[in-house]
Formats: C-alpha cells, sequence, structure tokens
C-alpha cells in the first residue's frame, strides 16, 4: 500500500511537469519606455559626374558583325580551349603517329534559323601570338593591333545545317588545312593561343548577330576531324575532336557621344559609360550596436520609355575621383571595393541601389568614402544607354535615405 | 484508474488556470516570497510553522521538529492578466525540490533547489506608421525574456537550547537568463540577443524559539538573517542586431548581415541581496495558529547593467502578512478535521531604483494540508489571488496554484525500544 502510494505521487509529480499548460500572449507596453529606437537620415549627394571607357561587352551573350544602330563592329576575336569537349584531347596529341588530323573546322551559330541577308566572312588567326592574343574582358579597339593577325586562312557564308530530324541551325563554317593544326600542334608553347579573328568580308554590311561563349548552348566551336590508327598502316575509325569557345569579343570602334551622354549621370556597357557619385556623409557615425535595415540611393531615369530587365551594378571605389569634367579614359582609373557590389533593376524608371553594407562600414570609420561607382549589369542590354538625373535637376536629384534600428 | 482521473484533473485545473508578469521585465525580475506549497497557502514568507505543527519547510532551524524524512516537491502554475488590455498568461514550472532529514528530533539538516526570480515577460508595442521622404513605414517592437536566477541551498539546524533552534542554510546562485529585442520594420524582424550567466552565494540565518507555553496557548517567534556572501555576477553575451530576412527566429545564413558579433562583458555585484524577517505565531490549543510576519529585504548591488528590457531594477522589498492555520490530525476521526487549513493575506511593497516607482502587490491565499500514510506524506494545495500596481503603471491581476507532495520516511529518527 505504502509504495503503490509513493508510486502514485511520483507519476502525478511527473504528469503536472509534462502536461501543464503554458500560453504566452504578449503584452502591449507602451513604446516610450522601452529601449530600441528607428533612425533615419538623408545624405546630400554633392558630386556626380560620368566617364567613359572602351566598350565592356566581353561578357555578352553574343558576337557581333556589321553595324548595329550607333556602334559599328570592327571583328570578333575568339579563343578555344586547348582541351576537348571530352577533357581527354588537347592539339598536341596530335603529334602522336596513331592520331592524324585532316582538316579543322570552326563552327558560329546565327541566333535566327533562317537567312534573311547573307555575305561572306573571313578567318583569320594568330600564328605569332604565343600564349595569349586577347582578354574578352580587357580587350577592346584601344589596346588590340590588328596587324598581329595572320593573312585570311579561310572564307564562308552562312549556310543552314541540319542538326537532326527536325532541327536546323544556321552556321558560318571555315574549313582549315592542316597548316593550321601543325601551328596548333606545335610544342613549342605549353600553351598556344589557339585564337581567331571572324570579321565581314564588306565592312558596310548591316548587323548579324551570333552566339558567344557566354551562351551554354550554342558557343563558338572548333572541331578537328582526324583518323585514328591502330597501327601503321591500319585505320581504327574516323571521327572529330571539339574544342568550345573559352573566351571571346567583339570589338567596337569608338562610340559615338552625344550631349546627353556626358551631361547626364549615364550608363551603358558598348559605349563605356559609367558614373560616379559622391555622397556626404562627412561626420556621421553609425550608432555602436545598430544595424542599417536599408540605405537606399535613389535615381530617376530621364527618359520615360518602357525598360525591362536592365539592371545597374554599383561598387564603392576606394581612391579619389575627378569629379570636375567629364573625362575618357583607355582603362578605368577608378578601383573598386568588389565586396560591396550592389545593383538593382530599374523599375518605372526609378533606380535604387541598397548601399546598407558599405554604408554600416562608413559608419564605423572602418572604411573611407570616395564616392559611388555605377555601371550596367553584364546581363542588362549593352546597347541600351541609359541617363539619370544628376546634380543640376531640381526635383529629382539623387539623395541617399538611410534607415538604421538601433539600441 | 486513479491515475488517470488525477492527471484529468490537472489537465482541467491548469487550462483554466490563467505567467509572465509585467514586472519580470525590470532587472532580474520579481523574486518570490515563499516557495513550499504550504508556504504559499499561508501567504507567509516562510517562517513561521505551516507545514506542520513548529515546521516550515522554507525555515530551516523548524526542521528538527520534524517527524519523518522528506523528499518534496512543488510545482506552481501562474496566470496574469493585464486588466486594461484583456491579456492573460499562464506558466507552469516547479517551484522547489527539498530533501530535508531530521536527526534526533534536535538537528536537520536538508538540500534544496528553487527558482529564486523569475524573467520570464513577452512585450509588444503598438504599430507606428510614418513615412520617410516618400517612403511609408509600418513600426514595432517585440521583446522576450525568459530565464533567471537558481538557488540551490544545504541547510543545517541545531537547537539553542531546549526552546530554541538555528539554522543556517548556505545558498549557491546559479543560471542563465535571455531576452530577445526586436524592431519589425515592415514585418522584418530586426533581433538581438542578450544572455546572461549568474553565480554568487548567500547565507541564510533562521530562528526559531518559543516564547510562551501552557496548555492552551503557546508563542512562538521566528526570524531570518540573510546575508550576502558573494554577490552575484556573471556575463552578460550581448549579440548584434541581425536582419531576420526569413523570420527564422534563429541567426542563419540567409540573414544580414552574414556573421553576427558578440561582446561579452564581465558584470559584478549585480544582485546582492540582504533581508530581515521577523513572524510571530500564537498556537492554540485547537491546533488553531495565528500568525504575523515581517520582512524587509534591500538589494545593495551597484552594477545595473543587466541589458533588461526596461532600464530600471528592483531595489527594495517590503512585506506584511498575517493569517491562520488550523493544523490537521492524522489521527481525528472526523475527515475534515484531518485536513491542515491555510488562510492569508499580504502586501509586498517593492521599490524601483532608477525611476523611484514603487510596486504594490497585494494578495490573499488560502490552502489545504492532507496527511496520508503513516510516514506522514502530505499533499499540499494552494492558491493565490492578487494584484499588482506600479506608480503611472498597469495593473496587473495574478492567481497562482500550487500543488506540493511531501513523501515521508524514517531516518535517523529515535525509535522506540522493544520492550
Amino acid at each position: 500500500m505504502y509504495n503503490n502510494f509513493k508510486s502514485f505521487f511520483i507519476i502525478n509529480l511527473i504528469a503536472i511537469l509534462f502536461f501543464s499548460a503554458c500560453d504566452e500572449a504578449a503584452i502591449p507596453i507602451d513604446s516610450s519606455n522601452t529601449p530600441l529606437s528607428i533612425d533615419t537620415i538623408s545624405f546630400p549627394v554633392v558630386n556626380t559626374i560620368s566617364y567613359q571607357v572602351p566598350p565592356d561587352v566581353g561578357s555578352h551573350e553574343f558576337l557581333y558583325f556589321g553595324k548595329k544602330n550607333e556602334f559599328d563592329f570592327l571583328y570578333n576575336l575568339i579563343r578555344f580551349s586547348s582541351i576537348d569537349s571530352t577533357n581527354q584531347q588537347t592539339f598536341t596529341d596530335y603529334n602522336d603517329s596513331l592520331i592524324v588530323a585532316d582538316s579543322m573546322k570552326l563552327i558560329m551559330t546565327f541566333v535566327l534559323d533562317s537567312i534573311d541577308q547573307n555575305t561572306d566572312f573571313q578567318l583569320r588567326y594568330f600564328p605569332d601570338g604565343g600564349d595569349s592574343v586577347f582578354n574578352e574582358l580587357s580587350t577592346n579597339y584601344t589596346n588590340f593591333n590588328y596587324s598581329n593577325a595572320s593573312s585570311v586562312i579561310s572564307s564562308s557564308a552562312m549556310t543552314i545545317d541540319s542538326i537532326d530530324s527536325i532541327t536546323t541551325q544556321v552556321r558560318l563554317s571555315f574549313l582549315m588545312d592542316t597548316t593550321i593544326i601543325n601551328v596548333f600542334s606545335d610544342t613549342s608553347f605549353t600553351s598556344f593561343n589557339a585564337s581567331f579573328l571572324v570579321e565581314l568580308k564588306n565592312k558596310n554590311a548591316s548587323e548579324f548577330k551570333f552566339f558567344s561563349s557566354n551562351n551554354l548552348s550554342n558557343p563558338p566551336k572548333l572541331r578537328i576531324f582526324y583518323r585514328g590508327f591502330l597501327s601503321d598502316s591500319v585505320v581504327l575509325d574516323t571521327s572529330f575532336h571539339t574544342y568550345y569557345s573559352s573566351q571571346d569579343v567583339s570589338i567596337i570602334d569608338k562610340p559615338y557621344l552625344g550631349s546627353e551622354d556626358t551631361y547626364n549621370l549615364s550608363v551603358g556597357l558598348a559605349k563605356g559609360l559609367r558614373s560616379l557619385v559622391l555622397v556626404d556623409m562627412e561626420g556621421w557615425q553609425l550608432p555602436e550596436h545598430s544595424i542599417v535595415s536599408s540605405a537606399d540611393l535613389v535615381y530617376n531615369r530621364i527618359n520615360n520609355d518602357t525598360l525591362i530587365g536592365y539592371s545597374v551594378s554599383s561598387y564603392p571605389i576606394n581612391n579619389q575621383a575627378d569629379f570636375s569634367k567629364f573625362n575618357i579614359y583607355d582603362t578605368d582609373p577608378y578601383n573598386i571595393e568588389s565586396n560591396y557590389l550592389s545593383s538593382a533593376p530599374i523599375i518605372d524608371n526609378i533606380l535604387k541601389i541598397d548601399y546598407r553594407k558599405i554604408l554600416t562600414d562608413y559608419g564605423r570609420g572602418s572604411k573611407i568614402n570616395y564616392g559611388f561607382k555605377i555601371q550596367s549589369s553584364q546581363n542588362s542590354d549593352p546597347f541600351k544607354t541609359v541617363q539619370f538625373h544628376n546634380l543640376n535637376s531640381n526635383v529629382t536629384y539623387p539623395v541617399l535615405r538611410v534607415i538604421y534600428v538601433t539600441k | 484508474m486513479l491515475l488517470n482521473k488525477f492527471i484529468k484533473l490537472y489537465l482541467f485545473i491548469f487550462s483554466f488556470i490563467f505567467s509572465q508578469s509585467i514586472y519580470n521585465a525590470y532587472g532580474l525580475g520579481l523574486s518570490r516570497t515563499s516557495f513550499h506549497s504550504s508556504v504559499n497557502g499561508a501567504g507567509s514568507v516562510g517562517l513561521i510553522p505551516s507545514f506542520h505543527p513548529g515546521v516550515s519547510m522554507d525555515n530551516t532551524a523548524t526542521w528538527p521538529g520534524l517527524n519523518f524524512t522528506y523528499i518534496s516537491g512543488s510545482y506552481t502554475n501562474q496566470a496574469h492578466a493585464i486588466k486594461s488590455s484583456n491579456i492573460n498568461n499562464q506558466a507552469s514550472r516547479f517551484n522547489k525540490f527539498q530533501f530535508v532529514i531530521p536527526i534526533r528530533e534536535r538537528y536537520a539538516l536538508g538540500l534544496t533547489v528553487k527558482p529564486l526570480n523569475n524573467n520570464n515577460s513577452f512585450f509588444t508595442t503598438d504599430t507606428i506608421a510614418f513615412n520617410f521622404e516618400g517612403a511609408d513605414i509600418l513600426t514595432s517592437k517585440e521583446f522576450r525574456s525568459g530565464g533567471g536566477i537558481m538557488e540551490a541551498s544545504f541547510g543545517l539546524a541545531f537547537p539553542l537550547n531546549s526552546r530554541m533552534g538555528l539554522g543556517i542554510t548556505i545558498n549557491h546562485l546559479f543560471g542563465s537568463s535571455r531576452n530577445e529585442q526586436s524592431v519589425i520594420l515592415n514585418n522584418i524582424y530586426y533581433r538581438m540577443f542578450n544572455l546572461r550567466t549568474y553565480t554568487g552565494s548567500t547565507f541564510d540565518f533562521d530562528f526559531a524559539g518559543l516564547l510562551f507555553k501552557d496548555s492552551s496557548l503557546s508563542i512562538s517567534t521566528y526570524a531570518r538573517v540573510g546575508l550576502t556572501n558573494k554577490p552575484v555576477s556573471g556575463n552578460l553575451y550581448n549579440f548584434n542586431f541581425y536582419e531576420d530576412s526569413n523570420n527564422s527566429y534563429s541567426f542563419d545564413s540567409d540573414d544580414y548581415p552574414g556573421d553576427l558579433a558578440v561582446d561579452t562583458t564581465s558584470i559584478l555585484n549585480i544582485y546582492s541581496p540582504n533581508s530581515f524577517s521577523f513572524g510571530v505565531n500564537l498556537a492554540f490549543k485547537n491546533s488553531l495558529n495565528v500568525f504575523s510576519e515581517f520582512q524587509m529585504l534591500n538589494d545593495e548591488s551597484t552594477n545595473d547593467n543587466y541589458a533588461s528590457i526596461f532600464n530600471d531594477k528592483i531595489g527594495s522589498k517590503y512585506h506584511f502578512g498575517g493569517g491562520l492555520i488550523r493544523f490537521g490530525n492524522l489521527n481525528a476521526r472526523a475527515w475534515q478535521d484531518q485536513i491542515t487549513f491555510r488562510l492569508g493575506a499580504y502586501r509586498d511593497n517593492y521599490s524601483l531604483i532608477n525611476s523611484r516607482k514603487s510596486l504594490i502587490e497585494n494578495g490573499i491565499s488560502i490552502g489545504f494540508g492532507f496527511k496520508f500514510a503513516a510516514s506522514g506524506n502530505q499533499i499540499d494545495i494552494s492558491y493565490r489571488n492578487g494584484s499588482r500596481l506600479i506608480t503611472d503603471g498597469q495593473k496587473e491581476l495574478f492567481k497562482e496554484i500550487t500543488i506540493g507532495v511531501s513523501l515521508g520516511d524514517m531516518w535517523f529518527l529515535r525509535r522506540r525500544a522493544k520492550q
């Protein structure tokens, strides 16, 4: 009996511990006597300027020939990977006596599946280019020497090729002989440039648009047709290896600039337009244990036409900027803090870029405010130039609006 | 079958009782006055006998009066209601675990674990709308806190003479509490956590003395002096704000910023209670006891860096209370005479240090004790009802039910020699 009672109460005590209720409704209290607060502050933009660098279209999805609006495409540079699509065959492997390269073909895919007008293209390469001929991110009309290219090694026009029983593609194919392959497989260079220059035979032709290496489905490709031997006289198979483009860029001639480009805050990849904005935050300190909720610099677009899918990137710069006049540079002189990238789309002709990450460091004194660079994002239409109101606007000048939460 | 009935009864009771108090957000929160369910029932501070004639489970000096060794646990369910906003809250927790061994009716020793204070609170503020440079912003705040200081004690009781006894208790204070402070900005939470750890120690000197006794009346007095040996100190872990982008209530890879810094501050002397309590009990021949108690407590701590929700803390407390207790007799023939009945009323007056405001707590309590089995097992049930009101503040109503189970056994007791 005694033990039964003992067990009974122990079990009941455990039952209370586990089964009793807990109901938590928030008690409303007056905000004024509590910690934490929200603070807002507006910082004025005190300097704005645009500047121009050479066109920046190396990351674009297409390669252009001819003329497009106000842009004149001189030629395209394409470099191929030194190893084929199976990750097994390099160019120097063709020095083996059991594999003989017979011909090589450079193939570019047109963006349309029909041909409205055709023209002749021609191909050059760089037998004396060594390891490297160009860089898609930095090569432009100011720093590329066209005369380094060979004479024309192949010419071609677009043709419609059948991919399978249903699909056709418009392609541009340049056939090359073993002379070129021998240069590619020369072991004098550890990594031969494998680069080509493709151009229109007639410079005045209109626009032609092909997929670039940034299009994963149809990048430019190089095919080497070969025979594999079992022994010196017995052919094992006849096939081809495919090498994809690793870098390519359309070289644009010096773009035309209008007064609207130089007067306003302008951005555009093909024109190489970028802008600088300096916000006066002198003396401002972010209180300890605070978090910046938003730090939006609002830019108002000048034109009212509809703009879809256009985004702008911005970085803080880490050196003094020249806000005195519109400048043209061969290379961008303003180094960026790439960790502080902020980008935003233009919506309803308003660009709102959030700088809260760098602003937090400015407020804590760990970074120095030299200003912000704005430029078109790489996925934006490179041929679209967008202008924003600058300080000369009475109403729609840019302003930085900060909201932060503090203890 | 009987067990099922009891579980259902507990669930029924607890689902209708309404524990967070608005006053838990001041400094370390409200400290409890009583812990054992028998003490709660009398509205006592634990000096005067409430468990058994001559014995209070919260007064070490009285423990030698126990007939058996006891293992005892008290569990409480508290409900708080804010009168002005129709908000009801409730929570449950254990109030005390105790193991007391009387030795030869002269000495006693015991171990006790109990929560000393309570930080549990959850507040929200009204939503405020404002426009900043054309953008509409809605904002409010939320505050949550929980945890508190635990006390583990070792008590020793011994006689001074045939009418007086003394108890010495060494208390080790430990534990942690945490609070989360949030700003909600257009439905996005910006959260900040504070974590506090505690360690310290105190002494209690309990006194029990029989002043007068005849066949119809006995008068006894009780006193306690509480001193701080080592003021409570600890660490304050103050985490930076983060934007809880996915509202997951915890910092993760989706939140801003990418890392969460924490400031660790060593905080000294945050709680240093010194107290004096005095009580008188008049025991009549019909087992009826009338008592009165007074307690004053002063927190001598010098550091109020708690990161508590309200920038204030309780600095002192005065307690006045009285009531009556009729002890049951296990051997009585009528069942109602076997039940211990307790009734009490009290008033606590707390003073806040920074604002100098006073917090008044008035309460009444009722309790019952049921003895069973030969070893003096006892169930104590108590109910307290009262209000708290701060100067210029909200009135809070509270209800509390406490259930205690004490199981007795024979250890170190004088046994009658076999004839």
